[in-house]
C-alpha cells in the first residue's frame, strides 16, 4: 500500500486526512508537535504517530533518517496564523520571522529531507498546504503577514516544480478551503471531511501536469 | 518641491534614480548603509539638493532613528530600493548556489527576507504619515521578476525570489489599506540589469533601467495602485 507522510496532523484538516488516507489503507506517518496531546490522532488504527516540529531542522534530518519506506506523497500541512493578525502600525516582526520558519522554510526543509524517500516512490506527489490568502491576485487588506508567508510558500512550490521534474516529483500548493477548524473558525463554509476528502481526489488525480500549480480543494486552479 | 526618500541609494538603480530626480530639482533624503563610501552620492550631495543619511534597513532602531530626524517633512516618494541577493555580498555569479535546492540556510534565508520583505513594511508603518501629508502620495517597491510566481523566466534562488513575492503581497496588502488615504503602492521590476547584482552581462544598461523606472514613475497614478511594474512599462504576472 502507499504510504503518506502528514506535518501537523493533531488536529483540523491534517487530522482529518490520516483518518481518510488510513480507512482506504494507506500507510500513514502522521507528525505534531506533541503526540503526548493528540488523543485522537493515536485513537485511528493504523497510523504511526511520530513527534516533530517542522521548524527544527535538526529534528526533520534526523526523522528522515529514520524512515526507510518510500513515501509517496508528501503532505506538508503544519501552518499557522498570527494571532491577533497585526499589520500596518502594530507589525509583530520576531512573530512574522516565526510564520515564515512554519508556513514557507519548513515545507521546503521537508522536501530536501524526504526528496530521496520521494524518489524511491510510485506516486512521487508533495502537497503543500497553502491558502488563497496567499493569492497576490487576489488580495485584500489584512493579514499580511500570514498573507505573505502562503504567497512565498506558493513560490517555493512553483521553483520545487522546476527542480525535482527530472525526478519525476510532482509538487503543488493547494487551498484546503475555508474550514471548520481551529484556524477557521465555527463559522466556515465546509467540514474538515469535505475539504480532505477533496483534497484527496486532487492527489488522486494528479499528473506531471499538476507540478508547479495552485488548486482549491474541489481542483479548480487559483491564480497566483 | 518634491521630496525623496529612497533606501540603498549608494549604487546601481537607486544611485542612478537618485541621481535623475536631483538633477530634475528634487529635494532628496539618500539612504545607504555606508555614507562614508558613498562617493558618488556625496558628489552628488555636493551639487544638489540631497542630504545623505546612514541607514541599515535591517536595522529597525535606525529607521526609528531616521524618523525623529526627519519629524512630520512631508515625502512625495518613498522608495523602498535597498534589496541584497545575500548577506555575503559577494559580488555576481548567476550560480547562487547557496540558495538554491538541498541548502536550506535558513539563517541566510531570514536574514534576506528581513531586508527585503520586512523592512519596506517596516519603512511604511514609521514614514506613512510623512508620505499622506505630501503631494504625490507615492509608495515604490523595488521588486524583481525573479518574485514573480507566474513568469516563467523565474531562476532557482528561493530567498531572493520568495522575499520578492512576498514584499508583491506586502505591496498589495498596502495597496488596499492605504487607499482612503490616497496613497498609491506599487512594485517595480527593474530588468535584469548590469549591477553588482545583475553582474556585466546582464541584459539592459543602468541608464536603461533606470531611464524606463523613471518614466513609469513620473507617470504613475492612483489608478496603478497595487500593480507589479516592469521598467518598460509592462505588468509582470504574479
Amino acid at each position: 500500500m502507499p504510504t503518506i507522510l502528514i506535518t501537523g496532523a493533531s488536529r483540523g484538516i491534517g487530522l482529518e486526512s490520516a483518518r481518510q488516507y488510513a480507512a482506504d489503507g494507506w500507510t500513514v506517518l502522521a507528525c505534531c508537535r506533541t503526540p503526548d496531546t493528540a488523543s485522537e490522532l493515536k485513537a485511528i488504527g493504523g497510523v504511526s504517530v511520530h513527534a516533530l516540529d517542522v521548524t527544527d531542522i535538526a529534528a526533520v534530518d534526523g526523522f528522515a533518517r529514520s524512515v526507510n519506506q518510500p513515501i509517496d506523497v508528501l503532505m506538508n500541512n503544519a501552518g499557522q496564523n498570527m494571532r491577533p493578525p497585526r499589520g500596518l502600525g502594530d507589525m509583530d516582526y520576531a512573530a512574522w520571522s516565526d510564520l515564515f520558519a512554519v508556513n514557507t522554510l519548513a515545507p521546503f526543509k521537508m522536501i530536501e529531507a524526504f526528496q530521496d524517500h520521494l524518489r524511491r516512490s510510485d506516486r512521487k506527489i508533495v502537497l503543500n498546504v497553502s491558502s488563497v490568502m496567499g493569492s497576490i491576485a487576489d488580495t485584500s487588506g489584512g493579514h499580511v503577514a500570514y498573507r505573505s508567508t502562503k504567497a512565498a510558500l506558493n513560490m517555493v512550490t512553483k521553483v520545487l516544480a522546476g527542480d525535482l521534474a527530472g525526478d519525476g516529483i510532482i509538487v503543488f500548493s493547494i487551498h484546503p478551503g475555508w474550514v471548520r477548524t481551529d484556524m477557521g473558525g465555527p463559522s466556515a463554509a465546509i467540514s474538515p471531511e469535505q475539504s480532505a476528502a477533496g483534497m484527496k481526489k486532487v492527489v488522486e488525480s494528479a499528473g506531471a501536469g499538476a507540478s508547479g500549480r495552485f488548486f482549491d480543494w474541489d481542483g479548480h486552479t487559483i491564480a497566483w | 518641491m518634491k521630496t525623496l526618500l529612497i533606501t540603498g541609494a549608494n549604487r546601481g538603480l537607486g544611485f542612478d534614480f537618485t541621481r535623475r530626480m536631483a538633477e530634475t530639482g528634487w529635494h532628496i533624503h539618500a539612504c545607504c548603509r555606508a555614507p562614508a563610501q558613498a562617493d558618488g552620492l556625496q558628489a552628488l550631495a555636493a551639487k544638489h539638493d540631497v542630504t545623505i543619511h546612514a541607514l541599515d534597513v535591517a536595522d529597525f532602531g535606525q529607521i526609528d532613528a531616521l524618523k525623529t530626524k526627519l519629524g512630520d517633512e512631508p515625502i512625495d516618494v518613498l522608495f523602498n530600493n535597498a534589496g541584497i541577493m545575500e548577506t555575503s555580498q559577494r559580488t555576481l555569479s548567476l550560480d547562487h548556489t547557496n540558495q538554491m535546492f538541498d541548502s536550506l540556510d535558513e539563517d541566510e534565508w531570514m536574514a534576506v527576507m528581513r531586508v527585503n520583505t520586512m523592512a519596506p513594511l517596516r519603512m511604511c508603518e514609521v514614514f506613512v504619515d510623512n508620505v499622506a501629508a505630501s503631494d504625490r502620495k507615492q509608495i515604490l517597491m523595488m521588486s524583481s521578476i525573479v518574485g514573480s510566481i507566474g513568469s516563467n523566466q523565474t531562476p532557482r534562488w528561493y530567498h531572493y525570489g520568495t522575499s520578492k513575492t512576498a514584499l508583491n503581497m506586502v505591496m498589495r496588502n498596502l495597496a488596499a489599506d492605504l487607499k482612503d488615504r490616497g496613497i498609491s503602492v506599487v512594485s517595480l521590476h527593474p530588468g535584469w540589469t548590469q549591477t553588482d547584482m545583475g553582474g556585466p552581462t546582464a541584459a539592459l544598461s543602468i541608464d536603461e533601467s533606470v531611464g524606463g523606472l523613471f518614466k513609469v514613475v513620473e507617470t504613475l497614478t492612483p489608478n496603478d495602485s497595487g500593480r507589479f511594474i516592469a521598467w518598460n512599462g509592462d505588468d509582470v504576472p504574479w
